[in-house]
């Protein structure tokens, strides 16, 4: 058994095998938690699957079945798996963007007021807009915080925090005071031409609302695995994130490696914006930024800042936080257990490393018992 | 009571895929100055580094006075009353000698009879006091920042002494000093070992173990070759043990034939962060078929020459041409593109990008180009065996071939894969820095003979080293450069090691 993990800790897919094992361990320790507030870890488990609708309920509400609650949870997904995109975007060139919630408010923002209240728009053309305002302005502001770190020196983890809270009280007060529902005291809500999401789609009998994100994210999954792995722009990116005075060494412009990477970065925590307010939310809460981008964090390094990796991961962090709901509401936890589910996997994805050198260092011992035991036997 | 201060019984220590030391067994008298000489990668450091405490063996024993002792840290060696110098000093650069001394141990008084107070004064005294007693002068109250490199090693030897060390490793000392210095620091170790101090010395030189060392014990990839009495044993004797076959000391070096001009620099001025002049008004010229020598003291604007000539620092005033033709202001791409190589310093922070692949970093002048990559898309069978063949060219020797991480390599491999991979490129000028520092003298050998094959081969070298035998040997042209400026240029062998020690001191008129 032990030596079977460390072989699967040590070989190839090692990034793979300590993620498994990082979710293997959070699940342990949140039973342990159940347990120890006296619920049924099997019944909480079985009902944050059956609130992402990958088991059935036991009853459902006219309308809506199996299907909705999956649609549901890839509305959820859609932003979430782009924003860890955004984050592995910077990470990989050594920049840590813990802005992402503010790059998706902003881009959020931007694209409800501009098009998501144009009642004139057709769909054909709203949702494109949609999309590209999302990019262009998460763009904009991940070039700018780029731009500060390389002509001012400004660490871009001041940066980001600082801007998140400027957009966030900016946004605030135009919502307040322009775009406010007295109702609910969020932002009004946008038109279905410009949201990204389809709802009341008849699938199977049941309405779905159905997200175009979850399209383009996979997609971008992809490309940002190719940009890395494949391009010498990415090839360059990769040595400024690793030690840039080598880069700068072998002709990399690293000022202007720096600007793009956070571009991109910025760019598709943009894009992860417009899919989070125009598509799962629909509506903006004034003064908040979405935990989403945080969560991004964890699901990037779950995922071992592979974007493929990510998928998977953003998979698994979507489970708790989207079944969370029904969770609560069937085994009487408080929703919040999700977060710190999350937070638990988040510690035990960074001592990933921790672990695979551990399974290495007992693997060459078993080879050194297994070497001195064969020179006796001689 | 043991006959041996230490011994060391069959170490072993691997690393992801080398094995470091190869049941190693030493044993060291009290009182004698014991050697360790091997190539690169041989595993003296290693070895070392486990008597210190800062690895565990995976398996053998270590005794200190004959009794058994485990070290899970080198706080565990202090202990023991063991000592070691490292060859990157360990010194706070803000705080005074004798607060580097003391750090950790401090003497502490009580002020107002209960408050806990470090005593600096007495400090300062027993600093003073302790670098009378062995000779190694110090002011207790200089600030490190304010000291050279070779005050600075004394610093570090006070700092073993402090901590009443009986046992004092030095790793590489003499790596960073001047030919005076050298005498100086082996002067000390003798007045150490007479002291009845156990001196234990990790070095490639072979000349001076020869002065100073009782035994030499000498290791080849991770295994004991062989000890043997200092006295008894001839350098040639040495050099073959170590490397595992005849040496050749005196490079075979074909009479320089001077071509056209390569390298043109004119009032070159170089300003640091600070705004201070790091290179002052320095000119001069290189051409193909020349070894420009430029020497020095470490830190007196050498690497800052070369960082300028390759782009990788700005140029404050002058001009650097290539060929006649105008690079101040180029981009380092652009430089390298129309025909400089650079062998940089640091071969970590800079030369490559240790946790990429060997391939990756075989290929860093290539990628861009075609057919490593078209349109942006690399080609990565291009890169395979792209560095397959500088492999097999080079004989870079590593774990597991183009997949290898770099950071697992040994360091003589690592700089045999830059060199390769700059000289790969057939450039015009190809700049040196410190090429050798920390190699063997196997692959010393080998850098030197392929930077005497370039030259030949009509390459205009600019080669800045710190060793002056290194120097003395290659070059064709030298400069000695002190506080940025260049006080002299000559053609080699006009001048003595001792005379050309003398202007790296910033005497003008030796």
């Amino acid at each position: 058994m032990k030596k079977f993990l460390a072989q699967r800790l040590d070989g190839r897919y090692s990034a793979f095998w300590a993620s498994v094992l990082a979710i293997i361990l959070t699940l342990i320790t949140a039973s342990l938690l159940l347990l120890v507030m006296g619920k049924d870890p099997v019944v909480a488990f079985q009902s944050f699957l059956q609130g992402c609708g990958f088991l059935p309920k036991a009853n459902y509400g006219g309308g809506s079945g199996m299907l909705s609650d999956l649609f549901d949870f890839l509305n959820y997904l859609a932003p979430l798996l782009l924003a860890s995109l955004a984050f592995i975007a910077g990470f990989k060139t050594g920049l840590f963007n813990i802005g992402i919630s503010g790059q998706m408010l902003f881009s959020g923002f931007l694209a409800t007021v501009f098009i998501g209240y144009n009642k004139s728009m057709s769909a054909a053309i709203a949702k494109p807009l949609v999309i590209l305002i999302g990019l262009a302005s998460g763009c904009l502001l991940g070039a700018l915080i780029g731009f500060l770190k390389y002509r001012f020196n400004i660490h871009e983890v001041v940066s980001t925090i600082m801007i998140n809270y400027i957009i966030s009280y900016l946004t605030g007060f135009f919502i307040n005071n322009n775009y406010v529902d007295m109702m609910t005291r969020t932002s009004r809500i946008c038109t279905a031409a410009a949201r990204l999401t389809w709802t009341n789609v008849k699938i199977g009998g049941v309405n779905c609302k159905v997200p175009l994100g979850i399209v383009i994210a996979v997609l971008i999954a992809f490309v940002v695995q190719f940009l890395f792995d494949k391009t010498s722009f990415g090839f360059e990116l990769k040595a400024v994130g690793l030690n840039s005075r080598c880069a700068k060494y072998f002709g990399v412009n690293v000022g202007k490696s720096v600007v793009l990477s956070m571009a991109i970065s910025g760019a598709l925590a943009g894009l992860a914006g417009v899919c989070y307010y125009l598509g799962y939310t629909n509506t903006i809460i004034p003064k908040t930024l979405a935990g989403m981008g945080y969560d991004s964090i964890s699901v990037a390094l779950l995922g071992s800042a592979s974007p493929i990796g990510a998928i998977l991961a953003s998979v698994i962090v979507s489970i708790f936080q989207q079944g969370a709901n029904y969770m609560s509401s069937r085994v009487g936890v408080a929703k919040e257990i999700a977060s710190l589910i999350t937070g638990i996997m988040l510690l035990y994805a960074a001592c990933g490393n921790y672990m695979r050198i551990v399974a290495h260092s007992y693997l060459q011992k078993e080879l050194d018992k297994t070497s001195s035991r064969e020179g006796k036997e001689r | 009571m043991s006959e041996y201060i230490v011994e060391m019984r069959h170490i072993t220590k691997r690393f992801p895929g080398i094995v470091a030391n190869d049941d190693v067994s030493i044993s060291i008298r009290k009182g004698e100055v014991y050697a360790l000489l091997g190539e690169n990668g041989a595993g003296k450091s290693t070895l070392m580094s486990m008597l210190f405490g800062m690895y565990e063996p995976d398996s053998g024993e270590i005794l200190i006075n004959g009794k058994p002792v485990v070290f899970h840290s080198s706080n565990d060696a202090t202990a023991q009353s063991i000592g070691m110098v490292h060859q990157h000093f360990k010194l706070v650069d803000t705080y005074t000698v004798a607060e580097n001394i003391v750090l950790g141990i401090e003497p502490l008084k009580k002020k107002f009879g209960f408050l806990p107070w470090v005593d600096m004064k007495k400090a300062n005294n027993e600093i003073a006091e302790l670098s009378r007693k062995f000779g190694l002068e110090v002011n207790p109250t200089d600030l490190i920042s304010d000291l050279q490199v070779s005050v600075r090693q004394r610093v570090e030897i006070l700092k073993m002494l402090y901590r009443k060390a009986e046992i004092l490793i030095f790793d590489e000392p003499t790596a960073v000093l001047t030919p005076q210095e050298i005498d100086f620091l082996l002067d000390i170790i003798d007045g150490l070992r007479k002291d009845g101090k156990t001196i234990i010395l990790i070095t490639h030189k072979i000349m001076e173990i020869k002065r100073i060392a009782d035994r030499c014990a000498i290791l080849r990839r991770g295994k004991l070759i062989d000890v043997r009495n200092v006295a008894d044993t001839s350098v040639q004797e040495m050099a073959d043990l170590m490397v595992g076959h005849t040496v050749n000391f005196n490079q075979q070096k074909n009479k320089a034939n001077f071509r056209e001009e390569i390298l043109t620099v004119d009032h070159l001025t170089v300003k640091n962060e600070n705004n201070f002049e790091v290179v002052k008004d320095v000119s001069f010229k290189v051409h193909g078929g020349e070894i420009f020598a430029v020497t020095g003291v470490s830190g007196n604007g050498q690497t800052e020459i070369a960082d300028a000539i390759t782009g990788m620092l700005k140029i404050a005033s002058g001009t650097v041409k290539l060929e006649g033709k105008d690079i101040t202001e180029a981009s380092v791409r652009e430089r390298a593109l129309s025909g400089i190589s650079y062998i940089p310093e640091d071969r970590h922070g800079v030369g490559m990008v240790l946790d990429f692949t060997l391939r990756d970093n075989l290929s860093l002048r290539e990628y861009f180009k075609e057919p490593f990559s078209r349109n942006g898309i690399l080609n990565p069978d291009q890169f395979q065996k792209y560095s397959e063949e500088l492999i097999e060219r080079y004989d870079i020797r590593s774990g597991q071939g183009p997949a290898t991480i770099v950071r697992s390599m040994s360091g003589g491999n690592q700089q045999k894969a830059i060199i390769g991979r700059e000289i790969e490129e057939k450039s015009k000028l190809i700049i040196f820095v410190q090429p050798t520092r920390g190699l063997d003298i196997g692959a010393i050998e080998n850098v030197h003979k392929q930077i005497l094959q370039e030259r030949d081969n009509g390459a205009a070298i600019l080669l800045i080293s710190l060793e002056l035998d290194e120097i003395m040997a290659l070059s064709d042209t030298i400069g000695i450069i002190y506080r940025g400026e260049l006080l002299k240029i000559t053609p080699a062998g006009e001048l003595t090691s001792h005379e050309v020690g003398r202007y790296m001191m910033g005497v003008k008129d030796a």
